[in-house]
């Protein structure tokens, strides 16, 4: 685990993930996701349905939050991870994604302590990608009595 | 992950999709973390598959399943990760529609997703929303 969390408060923030997001990465999301609607991955059908090109998965984007809180909060998030997203803009091959966070609670018991956060993905015009929040309980050395 | 297509219009509230088997191997676990460019320490050392990766497939298998129509808008996803999966784990993935309302000239479609290993425990819950345009 990254973060120390006896260091943890309301609003403090994590390290920033940053990702740019290109049609390769992409291709090889559709392969392992086996998610092949061609307005992911065929530049004219996304044209004709009235894009500017194609547009990246919404769950690859989301997928860089697991990753940015697997990045803090290791095995805690993958046995006990919970979030909420909502899908904002669409994500372009060519643009840069910046995955940011921060504590909005923090509840400790019962040996554990629970982590409530906002995460947001953010492309390079500043525009919301994923609004999410998220929340992972995290065993604490603390006698649980 | 074949299984028989239906038209949204044909779902109702409690609709129950056809349970899909799968099983996330080495190269679908690669190729996912070449895509998000994940740390590979991670998962590796314990042959782990990402949770995320396992949500993608059981979304993959729900969406096989419904013929939705162009301009349908993938709006919330929500998730919850309750158990680590391994490499070559055996998974069923259980859909199912919870919600179906019609608002103006749009359908709100929300489904629920569970999927459970081997040992018919939940290693994820979650649910999805979409908004498709009426016909």
């Amino acid at each position: 685990m990254a973060i120390d969390l006896n260091g943890l408060s309301i609003d403090t923030s994590f390290p920033e993930l940053r990702r740019q997001v290109t049609q390769e990465h992409v291709n090889l999301y559709a392969e392992a996701s086996k998610d092949f609607n061609p307005i992911h991955i065929d530049p004219e059908f996304a044209r004709q349905a009235g894009l500017d090109g194609t547009i990246a998965h919404g769950m690859l984007i989301l997928a860089y939050v697991s990753e940015f809180m697997t990045s803090s909060f290791g095995q805690s998030w993958l046995t006990g991870g919970n979030l909420i997203a909502r899908f904002k803009t669409p994500a372009r091959p060519g643009d840069t994604i910046t995955v940011s966070g921060k504590v909005t609670g923090l509840q400790r018991g019962n040996g554990t302590l629970l982590v409530d956060c906002d995460i947001l993905c953010q492309n390079q015009r500043d525009e919301p990608v994923i609004i999410c929040e998220t929340k992972v309980r995290v065993k604490t050395d603390e006698d649980s009595s | 992950m074949a299984q028989q297509e239906i038209d949204y219009k044909e779902l109702s509230n409690g609709y129950e999709f056809t349970p899909v088997d799968f099983q996330p191997d080495d190269k679908m676990v690669t190729a996912y973390l070449s895509a998000i460019e994940g740390d590979k320490r991670i998962y590796g050392e314990n042959k782990l598959v990402p949770p995320m990766a396992v949500a993608a497939l059981a979304m993959a298998s729900m969406a096989e399943a419904i013929s939705l129509p162009p301009g349908t808008i993938h709006v919330s996803q929500e998730f919850q990760f309750l158990g680590t999966v391994s490499i070559n784990e055996s998974l069923t993935s259980y859909a199912r529609v919870n919600r179906k309302i019609e608002r103006g000239k749009f359908h709100m479609l929300t489904i629920e997703i569970n999927v459970t290993n081997q040992n018919n425990a939940k290693v994820i819950t979650g649910e999805t929303s979409f908004i498709l345009p009426l016909a």
